[in-house]
Order: C-alpha cells, then structure tokens, then sequence
C-alpha cells in the first residue's frame, strides 16, 4: 500500500543528496548530471546499505521502491521525449563524408568489440535462460551508446557547441542514439516476443506500421505547434498537455506492440519539428520538472538497484575492468581511428574519440531496461553501471588535456568571424538575431 | 571517383563492413557456449515444518504460508534471501547441477532469540531443471553442530525464469 509518508520522504533524500553532490561536482568541472549518478548510487547498497543498513531499510524499505520506480519512469518517459526532441539526424548530412563514417564506426567497433568480449563473460556472468544472441547483442547495443544530452551539455559548458568537434561530435551522437535504440528495439522486441510467444513478424509488422505512420502522418500534424508557435511566440498550456499526452499515447502505443514505453517517447520527439526556437522554448518549459524532480528519482533507482557489493574479488574486478577496457577502446578509439582516417587532425580526432565515449544517462536508461528484461544479471548491471559512471567522469578531465579550452576559444572564434564574414557578403543578420 | 570517394568508400569496408561480418562469426560461434544453469527468481519451500523451525531464525520459515526465498543470480554465484525470515546469504554457487549457500542471520538478528547466535546454515542441493516447475532439493544443515538437527526440503520455483531472456 502507498505510504505518502515514505515515498515523500525519499523524494526529499533524493533531492537533497542530488543536488548536493551535483553541485559538488560542478566545483571539479563535472557536469551536475555526473554528480547526480553518484549520488544515486550513494544512496543505494554500495554506500548507505552498507554503512547504516536500518537508516536505508528506513527511508527506502523494499516494499515502497515500486512508488518510487513508478515516478522515476514518468520521468526517464518525459526524458525520452526531451532527448528525441533534441536530436537532428539531419545535421549530419552537413557535416559530409568524415561524420558519417566517424558515426558509424563508433557504433560498430564498440558494438563488435562488446561482442567479442560476451564470448568471454556469458560463461561467467549469465545463466543458462538467456540466450547468448540476446546477451551479446545488449552488450554491444549498451556499448555504442553515447549520451546525447549529457554531450551537449558538456559541449555547452566548455563553449564548444560551435566549434568543428562539436558539431561533428554532436552530429555524430544523434545518429549514435537513433540506431542505438533502433537495435534496442530489435534486442527487447526478441526477447519479449520469445516470452509472449507471438509471432515476431506480427510486432515488427506492427512496429513498421506505428513508425510510418508517425513519420508520413502525425509528423504533419505535429508541425501545427511549430506555426502555432511562431505566431504566437508562446505555446498555451493545452498545447504543452497536448504534446506531453501524444507523447504518452505513443509510448503506450510501443509498449502496447511489444517493444518498451521509452522507445514511443523517443520516437515522439524525433518526430517533431526542429527548429531550433521552437525546440528550445519546448525544452525550457519541460526541462525544469524533469531534470530537477523526476531524473534525481531515477538516479536514486537505478542506484538502489546497483550493488558494487556484488563485485567482489579480483577475478571480478578484472571483468569490470574488461568492460570499462573494451567500452573505452571500441568508442574513443573507433571513433578517433575514423575520424582521422578522414583527415580530422590527430589531436582533434582524439578530442572526438573523448567526446563519443560519454555514456552518462542514456547508458543506464539502457541497462535499466536490459536488468528488467534480465537479459544481463544484477552483477554484470553493477558493473555496466560503473563503466557509464567511469566514461562519463573521464570525459572532461581527459579532454582538456588533448583539447584545451584555448585551444578551442581561438578555433570557435575564428568560425564565427568566418560565419559573420559569409553573413556580411551575403546581407545576412548575426545568428540569433 | 575521386581520391577522397575512394579513400571513403575503403575505409568504410575496412572499418564498419569487416566488423558487422566479424560480429555475425561471433553471433554464430556463441551459440555453442554454456552459461551456468539458472537459479534466478522466486523459489517456494517444501519441508517438514517442526524441523525448520528448530533450525537458527527458523519459526518464520516454518510458520509463513508463503515460506521460500528468492535468488538473485550473476553467472555460477548468487544471493539468496529468505522471505519472512530475518536470513541472508553471503555467498552461494552453483556448479552444474549443484547448488551450494551458506546462509547467515542479516546483522540485526545475529543476537536475537533463536537465531542460534548468529550461527550460519549450509544449503546444499541439486537443481532438476527438466521438472516442471524447475525444482531444487537438498538439505538445510547449521554449520559446525554435529548434533543439530539437518532438514531435507524441496523448493519449487515460482516464476518461471524461464522468462529470462527469451528462452
């Protein structure tokens, strides 16, 4: 039954921790977000189970954690949306040859790297009812994830967003996170299909179906908010509940063909007009409740599901330090090899290979779904977990040794001199204006 | 087709084509590995209900209706927790067939009445995967008490962790 009395009390924990941590971690140049997935975990077995175990039965009793997950999944919902809303695959056909070469491989080198190592870790860290196809393929689908938001959001605070890296970093990311959900889809949609036993060409037929109609159809219709908005400069609020409750629907309508509710959110976003005004005002009016209230929730879940407990002894240290090894190698590397195989320099394909290796969130969105459908085991979570936290931690330190902000600051500027130059020959206003 | 197509177009062979052909090797070689066999989820206990409860935290267990535990399992090593009994395993392992835990009164109870002053169970079994539901039996033994009593059981698993994973 509900306790109000406990599941307020562990929104108040949760914020408080979060917030405090993110914020700690701003002072040591992290994005807050990083701070707020420690926190997670500080609140979860790893740290407050074990140092005052009657303290966390207290405020997180078992019983109440279906409360909390509930909450935490509107969020991760509304989140998708947010992340769907944000992605332009379109930017990558401006960024020519070298993107998207560079996009693809930093899908398939950690993808068949993951693959290669399954081999090695289905014998050790799963069991017998899942089959070493759906294993292999979560591990490299969780590998080849970059996370867009938490990218952008490092991009933004190190001024980099305009920058070549960034753009082609960002561009990259949105194709990443597309076809990362899109061989989710395929892993969850195997699974789930082998459990209901219905046919799977039914749930990909259906699937093909829902998808060309979100894109031939409601698109269209979606484009209303965009005039709409730009009549208005405003959008009202049965036009923002409007939006949020497509969303819902067509998440329910994923959920409904077999698939999982987040895919419907991000397929909602993806979907909707992208301009860039019009994608920012939307942003503002959801981020505030998302990612101050509802994300620290499924921070605090997620970490209340992780257990660093069960990593115990060398032998599995030694795994988790194959994962964060391989994790690293087939992202950072992959994408560095390509991007300078395309005659990005060196230095600044190294910087790419940093930026492409941030997992952040969207890792754990993944392994959330992946410890649902138990395709990997709680320790194997345990430890993917530490590598979204490792890869994404590592990202600012390590970029600012190969790409210094000045480095970066004169190579912006000298862009925007260029675009004002191109502006000025052409009788074009400054950007923004 | 110009230097720069051609040098796209090879290193696209080189660096995506080659590994998704070497990523269907692996997807096709891996069907051959064996993982331990599963022990995940909710088993419920058959036993003689007078022997559990002379066992240390063992009245719970005898008196719940729904007496059993859950196992939550990553690779051969798992954790087991008792429902209504205030125990918790350290470790268990399982080795083909055979399922072996040691099981320990959580930290709260180690003193309480009845839990045999924090004395630990071994749980040895072997697991019949074929049965259906899956099914375990074995014994329930204290540590280092010769005299103690030892209680045969049986468990059946509850949810089908068949589920898992699609199998």
């Amino acid at each position: 039954m509900l306790n109000m009395f406990t599941l307020v009390l562990q929104i108040a924990v949760v914020l408080a921790v979060c917030r405090l941590v993110g914020t700690l971690f701003l002072k040591i140049h992290q994005p807050r977000v990083v701070g707020e997935m420690f926190a997670g975990i500080m609140l979860g077995p790893s740290l407050l189970g074990l140092i005052a175990p009657q303290l966390s039965s207290f405020v997180f009793p078992p019983s109440s954690l279906g409360f909390l997950n509930a909450l935490s999944q509107i969020g991760v919902i509304v989140f998708m949306f947010l992340v769907g809303l944000g992605i332009n695959p379109k930017e990558l056909k401006s960024q020519g040859h070298a993107a998207v070469l560079t996009s693809h491989v930093s899908i398939t080198a950690p993808f068949v790297l993951a693959s290669f190592l399954a081999i090695y870790l289905y014998p050790r860290l799963s069991d017998s009812s899942v089959p070493f196809s759906s294993f292999a393929l979560f591990m490299g689908a969780s590998m080849s994830i970059t996370a867009f938001p938490v990218l952008a959001r490092i991009l933004t605070e190190r001024d980099m967003l305009q920058s070549r890296l960034g753009t082609v970093a960002i561009a990259c990311a949105a194709v990443d996170d597309v076809t990362g959900w899109c061989i989710l889809a395929y892993i969850v949609l195997l699974i789930r299909s082998a459990h209901t036993g219905n046919p799977i060409w039914l749930t990909v037929g259906g699937l093909i179906a829902f998808a060309l109609i979100m894109i031939y159809g409601m698109q269209r219709l979606l484009r209303h908010f965009e005039t709409v908005y730009h009549k208005r400069a405003a959008l009202t609020d049965n036009a923002m509940a409007l939006m949020l409750l497509l969303a819902l629907v067509s998440a329910l309508c994923t959920e409904w063909l077999g698939i999982h509710l987040l895919f419907g959110s991000f397929l909602m976003g993806a979907i909707m007009p992208k301009e860039q005004k019009f994608v920012r005002y939307v942003l503002d009016r959801f981020e505030p409740i998302v990612v101050t209230l509802l994300l620290p929730l499924f921070f605090a879940f997620t970490g209340l599901r992780t257990n660093i407990g069960l990593v115990r002894g060398r032998e599995m240290w030694m795994y988790c330090g194959l994962i964060i090894l391989v994790a690293t190698t087939g992202k950072l590397g992959g994408s560095m090899l390509a991007s300078w195989w395309t005659g990005m320099p060196a230095r600044e394909a190294a910087g790419l290979g940093t930026l492409m290796n941030t997992r952040g969130l969207m890792e754990l969105v993944i392994l959330n779904i992946g410890l649902d459908i138990k395709v990997i085991s709680p320790a194997l979570f345990s430890m993917m977990v530490l590598m979204a936290l490792t890869t994404t931690f590592m990202t600012s330190p390590v970029l600012e040794v190969i790409c210094p902000q000045k480095m970066l600051r004169s190579e912006t500027e000298a862009a925007t001199r260029e675009q004002l130059t191109v502006g000025q020959q052409l009788g074009l206003n400054p950007v923004g204006d | 087709m110009t230097h720069s197509n051609k040098n796209f177009v090879l290193a696209y062979l080189v660096l995506v084509a080659l590994p998704v052909l070497g990523l269907v090797g692996v997807l096709r070689s891996g069907r051959n590995l064996v993982a331990p066999e599963s022990v995940g989820g909710s088993w419920k206990i058959q036993a003689d209900s007078t022997k559990l409860a002379a066992l240390p935290c063992g009245v719970p267990l005898a008196t719940g209706s729904d007496a059993g535990f859950t196992i939550s399992q990553s690779g051969k090593n798992f954790t087991m927790n008792f429902t209504n009994s205030p125990m918790s395993v350290s470790s268990g392992e399982i080795q083909e067939l055979s399922v072996k835990a040691t099981i320990l009164p959580s930290a709260g109870w180690a003193k309480t009445p009845g839990c045999g002053n924090g004395r630990a169970l071994s749980l040895i079994a072997t697991l019949d995967p074929k049965a259906s539901p899956p099914s375990l039996a074995g014994t329930l033994s204290v540590n280092d008490c010769p005299t103690c009593v030892s209680v045969d059981f049986r468990a059946v698993q509850m949810d089908q962790a068949k589920a898992k994973g699609g199998r």
